[in-house]
């Protein structure tokens, strides 16, 4: 077992805003090992960005750390970086864009429209290494061609816009991977991208894996895509982890009541004639954060006045490396 | 049998690509020679990838998109029109009967009218209602019908989450009481826990209202739940429309296999390299 890639404990993150202070992340901690893909799946408002983002420090300047969160990057060979410490952008430069990368949902909007695709390789390749612009071209050429895009030469002097849907986002993995990061962010990757071309980039994570073995931080909405892509999961609502454990064991024994909700309101192609379960109620203002347990409010399984509506449940192995945010009595209960 | 309430007989539109030069102007063929049935008390399920049209087709039958060649015809018993002559007061009476549903609740709605307002304005300016007291009852109705607090209606949208601006969306869309609806990625952008309650929303009302659906949809596991049918558009052209077990127990076209394929499945083991759609030529 390898040391880990990354290692996050208690994170809490804050906003400022004119209506007070906003929790966005609260006591979020993993570790992704090398050539691991660890798949974070939440609903909107689960802080599973932010938390993401935090990693290479680029949430706004009305963000909050708090004093006990840590993140650590751990590249084999150099002194580890506690990246919440890090003070002068030039420092930041390792975590952004060298030793971690990052690629985004809509890959248009993460292209310059007025610079060649090529030239914003050959700009990032010159910032975070020491080749001269000549390797760098050729080192670009061939990250397109290791991604699957067809003439790479002719495609490196293209500008974003020539580009199909599918074609952008293997450029833009190509892009953030021709640093060799040691750790991948992948937030929303292919939820902009038609079923056909999803399947295509997801099999392309798995050969990028296989080839470099680098870590993913992959993060979506979609928990089908989970099933597919990670080798673990970690279930996020409302800024908290509430379940985390492989892929298998989460979604085939969900112990957590949103964890079940969440595959239940899924529609399953097997089973045509079952009911699509709503989790009912809507998720709360980020103003109104609910006390105890975040989920306790629309937990139809919770009997009124439990403990979860006073007190946050720790996480608790359920099945070994499988853990759930439950207090202990519940999870013996349940297995 | 049941009649048919949409028949739309070799329907095509061709969008111009600007000028060349040389030669004629391309044209993107949206739709092209596209013939379909709706039949009346149906969920129509409209699947397809980007570009293949079925936005426009859609929007084509509300007469939203110009057409090029071909008809549509839409029947109620009431009335019988061929869609794409439609002006002037028949066009208004049409607008009444056939509404559309938007993907996106947030710029759907307009953040300076109270929800109230917003389910109105369709009385008030296809002047549906007489007074008032009938707009407020009118809108009273289709609010409750789509499990709307009634409280919330002097509030304004900004205010509510995804799930109930949908439901708002969808209360405007119904009361000038349409019998045709068309829903174009209705629960696209609503987060999965919501998405369910949308999508058994739709399905009550359809039964409740009398109403007939074209669910568009990218995503086609919603589609299987909903409808009752399903056709498979790609570039512009239907590749192959079922009743949505056979569809899905039996594709027949390639496409459909490499569509039903792309879907990501729940099941960790059952992983597979994605299937490439290559048609000739």
């Amino acid at each position: 077992m390898s040391a880990p890639v990354i290692s996050v404990r208690d994170l809490t993150i804050r906003f400022k805003t004119d209506e007070g202070l906003i929790t966005a992340v609260e006591n979020v901690s993993y570790d992704i090992a090398p050539g691991e893909i660890l798949g974070v799946v939440g609903e909107s408002g689960s802080g599973k960005s932010v938390s993401a983002k935090a990693l290479m420090r680029l949430n706004g300047g009305n963000t909050v750390y708090d004093p006990a969160s840590k993140i650590t990057l751990n590249v084999p060979g150099e002194a580890p970086v506690s990246v919440l410490e890090l003070q002068r952008e030039r420092d930041m430069r390792q975590v952004r864009g060298g030793a971690i990368s990052m690629i985004f949902q809509e890959p248009m909007a993460s292209f310059a429209p007025a610079i060649t695709v090529g030239d914003q390789m050959v700009e990032q390749l010159m910032l975070h290494t020491d080749m001269t612009r000549k390797q760098a071209r050729a080192h670009s050429i061939d990250m397109l061609n290791r991604v699957g895009i067809p003439e790479p030469a002719k495609r490196f002097d293209q500008y974003a816009f020539e580009f199909s849907g599918g074609m952008r986002q293997r450029a833009m993995i190509a892009m953030a991977l021709s640093t060799s990061p040691k750790l991948l962010i992948a937030d929303e990757p292919t939820t902009a991208l038609d079923v056909t071309i999803q399947a295509q980039v997801i099999d392309l994570m798995h050969d990028l894996v296989a080839e470099y073995g680098m870590a993913i931080l992959f993060i979506t909405h979609d928990l089908g895509v989970i099933a597919q892509t990670a080798d673990r999961v970690a279930v996020m609502y409302l800024g908290r982890i509430l379940e985390t454990g492989s892929v298998r064991d989460v979604i085939r024994n969900p112990a957590h009541a949103y964890t079940q909700g969440l595959i239940n309101a899924l529609p399953k192609l097997d089973d045509l004639d079952a009911p699509l379960t709503p989790i009912p109620g809507d998720i709360p203002s980020p103003l109104e954060r609910p006390k105890g347990c975040v989920f306790h409010p629309r937990n139809t399984q919770l009997a009124p006045g439990s403990r979860y509506e006073r007190e946050v449940p720790p996480m608790t192995e359920v099945s070994p490396g499988h853990f759930a945010a439950l207090f202990p009595e519940d999870v013996a209960r349940a297995g | 049998m049941t009649e048919n309430l949409v028949t739309i007989d070799d329907l095509s539109i061709h969008f111009p690509l600007g000028r060349r030069v040389f030669g004629p102007p391309p044209v993107v063929k949206a739709v092209d020679h596209v013939s379909l049935n709706i039949p009346k008390g149906s969920f129509v399920g409209l699947v397809g990838e980007s570009g293949s049209g079925k936005t426009t087709l859609g929007r084509a039958i509300l007469k939203a998109a110009p057409i090029t060649s071909g008809s549509i015809r839409y029947a109620d018993g009431e009335v019988d029109y061929d869609v794409g002559s439609l002006s002037g007061d028949a066009l208004r009476d049409y607008r009444k009967r056939a509404q559309l549903i938007f993907q996106d609740p947030y710029a759907a709605l307009s953040p300076r009218m109270t929800v109230r307002d917003i389910i109105a304005e369709p009385l008030e300016v296809m002047g549906l209602t007489k007074n008032r007291e009938e707009t407020d009852a009118r809108v009273r109705e289709i609010a409750g019908k789509c499990r709307l607090n009634l409280e919330h209606l002097r509030r304004f949208p900004h205010a509510f989450s995804g799930g109930q601006r949908q439901r708002i969306s969808i209360a405007r869309a119904l009361v000038s009481g349409p019998s045709f609806v068309v829903a174009d990625e209705a629960v696209a952008a609503l987060d999965v826990s919501i998405q369910a309650d949308i999508l058994n929303l739709l399905k009550s009302l359809q039964h409740e209202l009398d109403l007939t659906f074209l669910f568009i949809s990218h995503d086609l596991s919603v589609v299987a739940h909903v409808c009752d049918y399903v056709v498979v558009m790609y570039h512009g052209v239907i590749m192959e429309e079922a009743p949505t077990r056979e569809l899905f127990a039996n594709p027949k076209h390639d496409y459909t296999k490499t569509l039903l394929s792309a879907i990501p499945s729940l099941d960790p083991d059952d992983r597979h390299r994605a299937r490439v759609y290559a048609p000739e030529g």
